[in-house]
């Protein structure tokens, strides 16, 4: 009887073998150590110091950067669920435009102060952001994208409807006045382009340090096994649909921020121009050549998509630095498949790996069963 | 004790399932043998709600299974593996393994955000769950290791790791010795028995091998085109004669 199992042994992968701990080749440095802390530090400080660079630079090119981290925030926001969740996103012009416009309308039709329209153009995009991660509980790939992408078509025309509320076709200008940074600020009216660029970084910092709180976390983990097995996450107790739409809600919130602050950034908003589904798609084409699914991708994304077309039309003028933009993309998604962030990663792991380290201390047996022998020695591990 | 009676199953017009019954005693590890089709895997997937029975009833305890989410089976106790591995290829063992903990305590996306102790402390806890079974299973080397790649056999053994941090009082092992030599299969029904001795579980076991179940099972069930033909210890079993017929055809 025993010949009913003997073929299934065929089905074991003849692939790589797995790698002991006395593998040669990259440095191995364990999370949480000195040396860890160390390259953690020297990163934080060459961060610091490129921020504090772009607060020296002139105008036009700290409004440039401004609009990188702009975007940056959008992609880091798309990226929580296109990336981690695996929602193929392509609307999320939506809720740059709707937070964009959440901050026009309050500014110039109901006096609120700039700074203050954040958190609501934040919650209205939270909302958003859990209807639209509705259908996404049945339907995924490129479905789901037709239903993001009637979403991106819908918002333009929907703020052409309501023009009383968002100026229409004409636009929503905001009057710099309005603009003006906060009085505890310290900087005038003159200076608000800085307060913005500061205002931006700040945003960029906190968003950062929360999803990569939530990436690094168990429920991050999570998010990535629903990607990955819906059927085995869900048997390891994870709610899918729990998951998925408030993924989709912390999405819509994080790039309702970047649209927020996009208003008083360009200060005069037309649905036509800044978020149609081009918009969208920018942002995709970010997240995607930047590195999806790594934390270092959508701040590169952001670079990317604002410097990238800076560059080719300095080349060439007109079609032939649209045609240039396309080549460099092809070019870079050739080269590095998995995003310049993950391309970083794979060459940097061949010399450097960072590895999970094993937590001190015992509580007395497995998994807190405290078995009065003690614990076996270990078992010549089969399958190895 | 779990509780399986006059459970149905069809798929369009094929009866997968048809009157199946049978009980798993606590701390009882009972075999589910059968030949191929004899929806063995069918049953697994109706006990953990992948799939809806068509009539017949499923409890745990008290629970009635039958109204519970997929996502909260686990919750009451009962993990599982997958007889052609559903592991999370892009994550490494030690992550595949922490994620199994989903359920004891589950991380909340507010307090993941802000980092709020209790959670910090409570991933600690998973995290050196994690670890201990990660040695004892013998593959605590490979924790950084991404599952992609790696032998069929030690992909096993993460799912068996993972099944095991939810600390179930039911485990429902689909073939766990499918793919591995001899010697494995016997270092695996120590292994089993160990851990039982250790934990403390019940457990559900498919399995072809009939040396390990023979060996482990305290009771026996054989399924043939979705029906229990037989139940009992598995001495009883083997020496059932619709069994016998079933593996081996009837004398001409």
């Amino acid at each position: 009887m025993s010949t009913l199992i003997d073929k299934t042994s065929a089905a074991r992968p003849s692939g790589e073998a797995p790698e002991g701990s006395g593998r040669r080749g990259p440095l191995v440095i364990l999370r949480g150590t000195g040396r860890y802390r160390g390259i953690v530090a020297v990163c934080l400080v060459l961060a610091a110091g490129f921020v504090a660079w772009g607060g020296t630079l002139q105008p036009f090119e700290q409004g440039q950067l401004t609009r990188a981290a702009i975007f940056a925030i959008a992609i880091l926001g798309l990226n929580f669920t296109t990336g981690y969740v695996g929602l193929l996103s392509v609307g999320h012009s939506a809720f740059l435009g709707l937070g964009a416009y959440t901050t026009g309308v309050l500014v110039v039709s109901y006096n609120q102060t700039a700074l203050s329209t954040i958190p609501v153009a934040m919650a209205i995009c939270f909302v958003l952001g859990l209807l639209v991660g509705i259908p996404a509980l049945r339907i995924r790939g490129l479905y789901l994208a037709i239903v993001t992408l009637a979403l991106g078509v819908a918002f333009p025309e929907i703020v052409a409807r309501l023009g009383d509320l968002t100026g229409g076709a004409e636009g929503l200008t905001i009057r710099r006045t309005l603009l003006r940074p906060p009085e505890w600020s310290g900087f005038t009216l003159g200076e608000k382009d800085q307060w913005l660029y500061w205002l931006t970084i700040v945003c960029l910092v906190l968003a950062f340090v929360v999803l990569r709180n939530v990436i690094t976390g168990r429920y991050g983990m999570a998010m990535n096994a629903v990607r990955q097995n819906e059927i085995a996450a869900a048997a390891s107790g994870v709610n899918i649909a729990t998951v998925k739409i408030f993924s989709f809600a912390v999405s819509g919130a994080i790039t309702g921020l970047a649209g927020s602050l996009f208003a008083m950034y360009i200060g005069s908003l037309f649905a036509e121009g800044s978020f149609t589904v081009l918009a969208g798609i920018t942002l995709l084409i970010g997240l995607v050549v930047g590195g999806e699914r790594t934390m270092l991708g959508p701040i590169l994304g952001g670079l990317i998509v604002v410097f990238l077309p800076y560059y080719t039309s300095d080349l060439g003028g007109g079609q032939f630095s649209a045609v240039l933009f396309a080549i460099v993309l092809i070019a870079v998604v050739f080269v590095a498949p998995d995003g310049i962030a993950g391309g970083l990663g794979r060459v940097i792991a061949k010399f450097v790996r960072i590895e999970a380290r094993r937590p001190e201390g015992r509580d007395g047996g497995l998994l807190g069963t405290r078995a009065s022998d003690p614990e076996p020695a270990a078992d010549p591990g089969a399958g190895r | 004790m779990l509780n399986v009676s006059d459970v149905a199953l069809t798929f369009g017009g094929i009866r997968a399932l048809d009157a199946v019954g049978f009980t798993v005693g606590p701390d009882e590890i009972c075999g589910l043998i059968g030949p191929n089709g004899a929806g063995k895997t069918s049953i697994f997937n109706c006990i953990t709600r992948i799939y809806q029975p068509d009539s017949g009833t499923i409890t745990y305890g008290d629970t009635d299974l039958l109204t519970v989410p997929r996502h909260r089976v686990v919750g009451h106790g009962i993990a599982r593996t997958f007889q052609n591995l559903a592991l999370w290829p892009q994550q490494t063992v030690l992550e595949n393994t922490i994620v199994g903990a989903h359920s004891t305590a589950t991380p909340g996306l507010l307090a993941s955000a802000i980092g709020w102790p209790a959670t910090r402390k409570a991933a600690k806890q998973v995290e050196r769950d994690a670890w201990d079974l990660l040695d004892h299973l013998g593959i605590a080397d490979l924790a950084s290791h991404q599952a992609a790649g790696l032998p069929f056999g030690t992909l096993k053994r993460v799912e068996l790791a993972r099944a095991l941090i939810s600390r179930p009082s039911l485990l429902l092992l689909d073939e766990p010795a499918g793919g591995l030599t001899h010697s494995e299969v016997d270092e695996l029904g120590d292994l089993i028995l160990g851990l039982r001795r250790e934990l403390g579980f019940s457990a559900l076991l498919v399995e072809h091998h009939m040396g390990m179940v023979m060996r482990i099972c305290d009771h026996v069930v054989a399924m043939e085109f979705g029906r229990t033909i037989a139940d009992g210890t598995p001495d009883e079993v083997k020496r059932d004669p619709a069994v016998v017929a079933a593996y081996l055809g009837t004398a001409a």
